[in-house]
């Protein structure tokens, strides 16, 4: 794999994102409307149970982990399922197909430039607003390198859970429910729209060890301090986690998708 | 390197398909039908093709046209027979074969839409590792063929068909392969832009010695680029020669027009061998009154169409 072709890629991705630039605000718009609605259904919860804490957490913490949960959301946010169901059924997958480098980085190396912009304009905001009116409730320290690094690892898993869901469009040849089913998964089961901390202990032991985590609920642990990731055993543990779960899932990726393309070549498509 | 650009022996392609039924009780039986049938969209098709050549890959629709430019560019694997497309087998070395062919889908675009096409053609400059020296001079060649200023920093989404197409097919020719696809370039566009990317083909042909695979349902295409063409239909080949040997080969037909009293002009074609054009007028004029005749040259279009009819038989 060259550099030079990954640049390009990405550079072309930013140069197309920002080109798009109005959705960038009307996202961070409907984040807010989202996060007005969050802030008071949390309100209510934790009003109820006359307590300041909830399974550990304040409202505050709550709070601030939800914010940074759905603006990780829209960096990490991919579409591979949804542009490759569409380039299946117009044909245009033929296209990508005819690239002179392996289909899965072609695909990875044209979001990353996405990603860069969202990160930028939608995650930095969020959390310069989220520290601001905390008053510095998110230590500043080595953390945001581990967040961070957590988060390319996040990265990586995302789109490889999405190259694993992607191939279904082969077979099913329609995509819209096999997509709100691994949304809706990923975001409940990822603890991206309730803290893991909430959930049932026996499933919350299940959900632990499940690669959704490893999305969202393990770089925002690593940022916030949670989950042991203030203990170098604990910062292990949770890498440990994100590497062991991005080997299986390229490794099984890697398997079904030169399986779907083999279909794609001895049946046309 | 040997001048075989790209060589087919005899490639066949099956596709395995489900039997469909017929209405809602027969969709419920296909879910879980087996019942499927082979059909065979390629069948033993041999061919050589020389570096340099532009041939016309021409046949009616659902020919096996595209089938077997997938195959070419590796796209899709033959079920039998060998490809070889500048001496390597496309669909095992995809990526490989990717680098030394170029591809013009003219119903699709490669390039970045929202983008203006100079920031496309860095893109496919960095993607093919072109060296910065071989890509000036192309972008230099490109300039001495087509006026391409007025394009160049223009979002590909706000181009019209015809500069959209040649945008198209200057990335394809971008890293200078040795062989391209041009899946029907012409189709939709008007005449001059017809002309304009005629004379670009032929221009890049002979800068470059590229080898051009070109399928169209354009007469006109195959008149201005192709010395030789190939002519399959129902997956199977049927022609394969130059141009002239086919217009020669059709030489004693004739295409009479006639003017018929209502001012519409009725057409017949006509074997002089075989049939006196005199005898075929006369024959008219004893129906009906003639009010003007035209004795034409056969097109090339009119030898296609008797080609395929010739095959139906």
């Amino acid at each position: 794999m060259n550099p030079k072709r990954m640049l390009a890629l990405t550079r072309g991705g930013i140069m197309e994102s920002l080109h798009y630039r109005m959705s960038i605000f009307v996202t961070l718009f409907a984040n807010l409307i989202y996060l007005v609605l969050v802030y008071y259904l949390w309100k209510a919860i934790y009003d109820s149970s006359g307590t300041d804490m909830v399974n550990g957490m304040t409202f505050t913490d709550t709070m601030i982990y939800l914010i940074l949960a759905t603006a990780l959301f829209n960096f990490l946010e991919m579409f591979v399922v949804w542009d490759m169901s569409r380039s299946i059924q117009s044909g245009n997958i033929t296209l990508d197909l005819l690239k002179p480098m392996s289909f899965r980085k072609y695909r990875f190396w044209s979001y990353t430039g996405n990603h860069v912009v969202q990160f930028v304009l939608s995650f930095i905001p969020t959390f310069v607003v989220v520290m601001i009116v905390t008053h510095g409730a998110i230590r500043m320290g080595v953390n945001l390198v581990w967040f961070m690094l957590s988060t390319l690892l996040a990265l990586l898993i995302n789109y490889n859970i999405e190259m694993l869901i992607a191939p279904i469009c082969f077979y099913t040849e329609s995509t819209w429910g096999v997509n709100i089913m691994k949304e809706t998964i990923v975001l409940l089961l990822s603890g991206a729209t309730i803290p893991l901390a909430f959930f049932p202990e026996k499933i919350r032991m299940v959900v632990q060890y499940l690669p959704f985590r490893a999305v969202y609920d393990i770089p925002l642990s690593m940022l916030l301090g949670k989950n042991g990731a203030d203990s170098l055993r604990g910062l292990l543990h949770l890498f440990g986690l994100q590497v062991a779960w991005l080997i299986v899932l390229t490794i099984a990726g890697n398997l079904v998708w030169n399986k779907a393309v083999k279909k794609i070549i001895v049946n046309g498509g | 390197m040997s001048s075989e650009a790209l060589v087919m022996k005899n490639v066949c392609k099956d596709f395995k398909v489900l039997n469909r039924h017929e209405g809602l009780k027969g969709s419920i039986k296909d879910l879980f039908s087996r019942d499927y049938k082979i059909v065979s969209a390629v069948k033993d098709v041999s061919l050589t093709v020389n570096q340099g050549e532009i041939i016309g890959y021409l046949g009616p629709n659902g020919a096996g046209k595209s089938t077997t430019i997938k195959m070419m560019t590796g796209v899709l694997e033959p079920t039998s027979g060998e490809i070889l497309v500048n001496g390597k087998v496309p669909y095992k070395n995809r990526t490989e074969n990717c680098e030394n062919i170029g591809v013009v889908f003219g119903q699709r675009s490669q390039l970045w839409w929202s983008l203006p096409l100079i920031e496309s053609f860095k893109l496919l400059r960095d993607l093919y590792m072109v060296p910065q020296k071989d890509y000036e001079e192309m972008l230099e060649l490109y300039r001495s063929l087509v006026d391409i200023e007025p394009i160049l920093h223009k979002p590909v989404r706000q181009m019209s068909l015809g500069q959209r197409t040649l945008s198209d097919i200057l990335a394809a020719f971008l890293h200078n392969p040795p062989v391209v696809f041009l899946d029907e370039p012409t189709i939709g566009l008007d005449v001059s832009m017809k002309s304009k990317i005629r004379e670009l083909i032929l221009g890049l042909n002979k800068e470059k010695n590229t080898t051009v695979i070109l399928t169209t349902h354009d007469m006109g295409d195959v008149d201005a680029l192709c010395r030789r063409i190939v002519i399959i239909d129902k997956g199977a080949k049927i022609y394969d020669n130059d141009i002239d040997h086919l217009k020669n080969y059709f030489g004693s037909y004739r295409t009479l027009k006639l003017r018929l009293e209502d001012d519409t002009w009725e057409e017949t074609l006509i074997d002089e061998k075989t049939t006196d054009v005199m005898d075929v007028i006369m024959e008219k004029q004893k129906t009906m009154k003639i009010k003007d005749i035209k004795i034409l040259e056969i097109t090339t279009e009119e030898v296609i169409r008797k080609i395929y009819e010739g095959s139906e038989r």
